[in-house]
């Protein structure tokens, strides 16, 4: 304990913990630019860090939407998969509104093209629900939400005509990469520079004023109201900039980027679980720790299908293998929801979020509130003292 | 003291995990195999959302046909024995995870061959994928028919598969085309003129009713179809909507699946719907399991219901092995998925030893071909490939690395509490074990 007050001690007094802090973001970033080029990484380590950016835009946008502004959803993969179905649908059968004149046939639209419409469709999904969800708080906006991501997964389900049901939609390629490791290697850099630009953006608006009134928002709607934050005109910005950013996310990745087709099971509620169990873990009032914590969760929840350890002394298995293979596939879930159950009863904000709080140095600002409010207190209990 | 016991414990704990290993060394020293090994690729659904319980038992039956090949000391190349290792991917039911699951079979596990695939949006997903790596593969669950028609027709944008030169991608599950057609060309060789089908409103009830209702309509049946929600306990509004009518429907055939079905023939069989002397009873293929259905349809004597995999009374003995070692470990009857990830194992290896080589996948594809071996669902062969490359008019393009013969029948208790292994096989008429292809309700066959 000395020697870790010694370090930070020492860390404050030089470079400053903020400055580390970037410095080793800048760091992780670098690693992450690096990695593809890693001749020694499959396509499949490619392949799970890719789904890891992915599930880290869909938790870091709820943490924007639930910790930030308040709003409780379970809508997010419902508006993720509104951004890919709308896209595969468009590109595969074009659109024709002969009251307006327009006329795309399925050729005249590109793979872009479909994810502009795809995006644009989640965010006018999340315009309507975010105007329904007006005068709804708490668990009611929960359950409205949950009874919406049903309709939405059902309604796939069932058209299956039309979604192609539970053998699913396979949406219009992205890329036509003939090279499979050339390919793989692009798709890396597109969602690692997606999620990048997401959380730029997020952060931006976070720490804007409109970030200060969706906290307020948060706090107690009332009270904001009364303030002069035009409530009604966040809480739909707030349902229409997400589900923007969850549709842009669902059309790209479902673009044969991360998977080439989408089924309805992915829009389940327990997929939205995990979901906001990722931001849980990492920090639901934190974008960046909320996309760690999804990322990092996706990355050991694959990592751990199966733990091996090498024999040692020479010994050997049955099977004259030098290693004991343990297949934890079955019983990965099962620790993943003690870690969750750890989180929420010991560590609310997060498990990632004693070190994001380090490094900014909000706490040095806390004790040195508490220690002049404090000293404050002292000062007026010894006036009443004399008084007395 | 305490510390003397900890001691003792730990040796004996070290003693006992040096031994283990050695043990079991020993007992399968009676084969001398090569120093590499053949990686199998065993791609199943372990986790929600997908099917669990499917996944288990064909990673089972796929280990069991592993075990069984090792202990004949494995697959024979030029005088060596290979032993055969398989690799587990979890696909979780979902293309993405499948896909990943494939990769990691594939770059990681370094997979000579794959087989399994339970879902058929899985197999969807990733046969092109497996295709484009040259991994013979042969799946052994998914039903949807563009798995092994995308060999040689255009599927989603994607090219025929076979478009390079060679598909390394075959199926011995039935299609749904396959699974669909055998309770209609049933019924209407039964002569039907009026059909009722009840449907659940999921995406396993609404294709499979569409299906059904577009053979029969074609074929002149006219066809009234009423849908139910899964998990709906009481039916009797729905049945009243039966009997309200005047015309006595010739068959009433469900599409719910699981213990709603059971709950819905009951009903049906309580209100005196069918099965009756006027009108045939077709339910879900789950009635197979004749312990839950006698258990919730103590009066659903004479229904009919269809089963996809090869019957009991027609198991051979691979196939009696494998079901009293499924029994064994599971203590049920062995389902069709886990006998055919069985036996996509043994072809597999089959091929390899006649290709000589577990590494050219052209050779091993080209062995799949001419595959003619006798295993636990019968005689397995592909009578449509690189090797006979052109199908005759009519033939639909899902033959093309398609097993041709999956059994899927029709049939039928006739005794209250039959066991599902004395129930009779009713159509196709190859497979009739009472030489009749109806029972009518209060006689006996």
């Amino acid at each position: 304990m000395a020697l870790f007050k010694q370090i930070q001690s020492a860390i404050d007094n030089s470079i400053g913990r903020r400055r580390l802090g970037y410095l080793l973001l800048g760091l992780v970033v670098l690693f992450f630019l690096w990695f593809p080029n890693d001749t020694s990484q499959s396509n499949y380590a490619k392949t799970v860090f890719i789904s890891g950016f992915f599930y880290a835009i869909l938790s870091s946008s709820w943490a924007m939407l639930a910790g930030i502004a308040g709003q409780f959803s379970f809508g997010h993969m419902a508006f993720m998969g509104i951004g890919a179905y709308v896209a595969g649908l468009f590109a595969r059968d074009g659109i024709t509104v002969a009251a307006l004149g327009i006329a795309l046939t399925p050729e005249s639209i590109s793979a872009v093209g479909a994810i502009i419409i795809g995006t644009i469709a989640a965010g006018a999904v999340g315009l309507v629900i975010g105007w329904l969800l007006l005068r709804l708080r708490s668990s009611y906006l929960a359950l409205f939400t949950i009874a919406f991501s049903e309709l939405f997964r059902i309604a796939m389900l069932t058209e299956y005509d039309f979604t192609g049901g539970s053998n699913g939609l396979s949406l219009r390629p992205l890329l036509e990469v003939a090279d499979v490791d050339t390919a793989r290697q692009i798709e890396y850099y597109l969602m690692f520079g997606l999620l990048v630009a997401c959380l730029l953006v997020m952060y931006r608006v976070a720490h804007s004023p409109i970030g200060i009134f969706l906290r307020a928002m948060r706090e107690d709607e009332d009270a904001a109201s009364a303030l002069g934050v035009n409530v009604v005109r966040y809480k739909i910005l707030v349902f229409v900039f997400t589900s923007m950013i969850v549709g842009l996310a669902g059309a790209i990745f479902y673009s044969d980027v991360g998977s080439e087709r989408i089924i309805p099971e992915q829009l389940e509620v327990l997929q939205m679980s995990l979901i906001i169990a990722y931001a849980c873990i990492g920090g639901m009032e934190s974008l960046l720790g909320a996309a760690a914590g999804a990322f990092i969760s996706r990355y050991l929840l694959e990592a751990m299908r199966e733990v091996i350890i090498t024999l040692p002394f020479g010994l050997t298995m049955a099977d004259g293998s030098d290693a004991f293979v343990w297949e934890t596939g079955a019983w990965r879930f099962a620790l993943f929801g003690l870690v969750m159950v750890f989180t929420l009863r010991y560590m609310r904000n997060g498990l990632l979020f004693p070190i994001f709080n380090w490094f900014s140095g909000r706490d040095l600002v806390l004790k040195e509130t508490v220690a002049k409010r404090k000293h404050d207190d002292d000062h007026v209990a010894m006036l009443e003292d004399q008084d007395e | 003291m305490k510390g003397k016991s900890l001691l003792v414990s730990l040796v004996i704990l070290l003693a006992l995990l040096a031994i283990m290993p050695l043990s079991a060394i020993r007992a399968d020293g009676h084969c001398e195999f090569a120093e590499d090994s053949i990686t199998i690729g065993a791609l199943v659904p372990l986790s929600a959302p997908g099917s669990v319980e499917g996944g288990i038992s064909m990673q089972w039956a796929i280990e069991h046909a592993v075990e069984g090949i090792n202990a004949d000391c494995g697959i024979h190349i030029d005088g060596s024995h290979y032993r055969l290792e398989v690799a587990v991917g979890d696909s979780e039911g979902s293309p993405e995870r499948g896909q990943a699951a494939v990769e990691r079979l594939i770059f990681e596990s370094e997979a000579d061959a794959v087989v399994g695939v339970y879902h058929s949006a899985v197999g969807l997903a990733t046969m092109t994928m497996l295709d484009e790596n040259g991994i013979p593969t042969v799946f052994s669950e998914p039903w949807n028919d563009n798995v092994s028609a995308n060999g040689i027709i255009e599927y989603d944008g994607r090219p025929p598969r076979s478009a390079d030169g060679i598909d390394h991608v075959f199926r011995i599950s039935p299609t749904s085309t396959m699974v669909g057609s055998v309770v209609v060309d049933w019924l209407l060789s039964l002569g039907v003129e009026n059909v009722v089908l009840i449907a659940e409103n999921t995406d396993y009830g609404q294709p499979a009713a569409a299906d059904e209702t577009a053979r029969l309509e074609a074929a002149g049946v006219t066809v009234t179809q009423l849908d139910v929600e899964l998990g709906t306990e009481d039916f009797v509004p729905i049945l009243s909507r039966i009997q309200a009518n005047p015309v006595v429907p010739d068959a009433v055939r469900l599409h719910v699946t699981g213990e709603t079905s059971l709950n819905l023939t009951q009903q049906m069989a309580e209100l005196g719907i069918a099965p009756t002397e006027d009108t045939v009873c077709v339910t879900n293929q789950y009635a197979f399991q004749s312990d839950t259905y006698w258990g919730t349809v103590p009066d659903g004597n004479y229904c009919a219901f269809n089963r996809v995999g090869i019957i009991p009374s027609l198991f051979n003995e691979q196939g009696i092995e494998l079901n009293e070692a499924f029994e064994e470990a599971w203590g049920k009857l062995v389902p069709s998925f886990a006998m055919a990830s069985y036996d996509a194992v043994h072809i597999v290896a089959d091929a390899m030893e006649r290709a000589g080589s577990f590494t050219d996948a052209a050779a091993i594809v080209d062995a799949i071909e001419a595959t003619d071996i006798e295993l636990s669902q019968g005689r397995y062969h592909f009578m449509y490939g690189s090797h006979n490359p052109d199908l005759p008019e009519g033939t639909p393009a899902f033959m093309w690395h398609q097993w041709p013969d999956p059994i899927v029948t029709v049939m039928q208790y006739f005794e209250p509490n039959q066991s599902a292994l004395n129930a009779a096989v009713i159509f196709p008429e190859v497979y009739q074990t009472h030489g009749t292809s109806y029972i009518v309700p209060g006689t006996t066959p």
